[in-house]
C-alpha cells in the first residue's frame, strides 16, 4: 500500500490508539503491497472497519497512549522507582539525622558501641535495594536496552546521592 | 476472495457457503498467540505465519485490533522495534493460556469427530 493512503487510513483510529500502534501499523500497511489493487481494497475496508470498532468501543487497558518501552513507561514499574525511593529514604534519614544530632560520636548500648538506628535503617534501605536493582535490570535490559540503562543512570545517582554523605562525612 | 479474509471480529467469519474455506479456523486473538508460541515476530510475519498455519489471512486492522486486546491482557508483549516495525512475543501467561485453550480444542476436536464417526 501506498505511504500516504497507510497514513490517511491509520489517521481513522483514534489518537491514543495512533500514538501507540500508528508507526508499526503505517509500516505493516506499506509491508502488505503487492497483492494487487484488489488486496489494497480488501485491506483498506478491513482497516476502516476495524479503526470504526476501535472508535465504538476501544481496546481496553489505559495504557494506550504510551510506548510500553519508552523510558517514560519503564520508570513507572516498581522495580523502577522503589531503588530510587529507597535511596532517596535513605538520603532523608541520613540528612535528617545529621540536622537534627550532628556528626556526634557512636551511641553506646550495653556497653558497647553502635552506629546507631539511622545507620542501621540506611544499611538496610541499601542493601535491601540491591536485589530489586538486578531484577529490574535483568528484567528491562534485554527488552529496552537504552531507556533502561537512563533508569539505571537515574538508579545509580540516588545510590551515589544517599552513599555521599557517608564518604564526604566519614560517618 | 473474501472468504479466508478475517475481518475485527469473530463476528460473520463463517460463511454461508460450504466451499473448502469452510474449514479456516478464525478466531484473531488465538492465532496470533498460535504465531508466537513460534516465536516473536512483527505484523507482516504474523500475517504470513497465521496464513501458513491454518489458511486464514488476517486483515491489517483484524491483527491489530486481537494485538492491542493481547497486550492489555498482557498475554503478548511488545519487544525493541526494528526500524518502524515492532515484534511482539508471547508472555509465560500468555503461553499458559494458550496451552490451556489447546487442550479445550483437543477435547472438542475428540468429541466432535467421534460425533462424526456415527454419521
Amino acid at each position: 500500500m501506498k505511504p500516504g493512503l497507510a497514513r490517511l487510513l491509520t489517521r481513522l483510529y483514534p489518537r491514543g490508539w495512533r500514538e501507540r500502534y500508528g508507526e508499526e501499523f503505517v509500516a505493516l500497511l506499506e509491508d502488505e503491497a503487492g497483492g494487487g489493487l484488489l488486496a489494497e481494497v480488501r485491506a483498506a475496508v478491513n482497516v476502516v472497519w476495524s479503526a470504526l470498532g476501535e472508535r465504538i468501543s476501544p481496546t481496553p487497558g489505559g495504557k494506550m497512549s504510551r510506548d510500553p518501552l519508552s523510558f517514560g513507561a519503564i520508570v513507572r514499574h516498581p522495580s523502577a522507582y522503589v531503588p530510587i525511593a529507597m535511596s532517596v529514604t535513605a538520603l532523608a534519614l541520613l540528612l535528617g539525622h545529621i540536622a537534627l544530632f550532628g556528626t556526634g560520636p557512636e551511641v553506646v548500648i550495653n556497653g558497647r558501641p553502635d552506629e546507631g538506628a539511622v545507620a542501621h535503617l540506611w544499611q538496610l534501605l541499601m542493601a535491601a535495594q540491591l536485589p530489586v536493582l538486578a531484577w529490574f535490570a535483568i528484567r528491562w535490559l534485554p527488552r529496552a536496552p537504552r531507556p533502561t540503562l537512563g533508569v539505571l543512570a537515574l538508579q545509580a545517582g540516588a545510590v551515589l546521592a544517599a552513599m555521599a554523605p557517608v564518604f564526604l562525612l566519614g560517618l | 476472495m473474501w472468504d479466508n479474509y478475517v475481518m475485527r471480529s469473530t463476528r460473520n467469519v463463517v460463511e454461508e457457503d460450504l466451499g473448502p474455506e469452510m474449514g479456516h479456523y478464525s478466531d484473531p486473538p488465538l492465532l496470533v498467540l498460535a504465531s508466537l508460541a513460534g516465536g516473536p515476530k512483527h505484523g507482516h510475519s504474523m500475517i504470513e505465519d497465521i496464513a501458513g498455519l491454518c489458511g486464514t489471512r488476517l486483515g491489517p486492522g483484524t491483527l491489530y485490533g486481537a494485538i492491542a486486546r493481547l497486550e492489555q491482557q498482557g498475554w503478548i508483549e511488545p519487544l525493541p522495534a526494528e526500524e518502524r516495525r515492532r515484534p511482539y512475543r508471547i508472555t509465560g501467561e500468555g503461553l499458559r493460556v494458550f496451552k490451556a485453550k489447546m487442550a479445550t480444542l483437543e477435547q472438542f476436536v475428540k468429541a466432535g469427530v467421534a460425533r462424526l464417526g456415527a454419521f
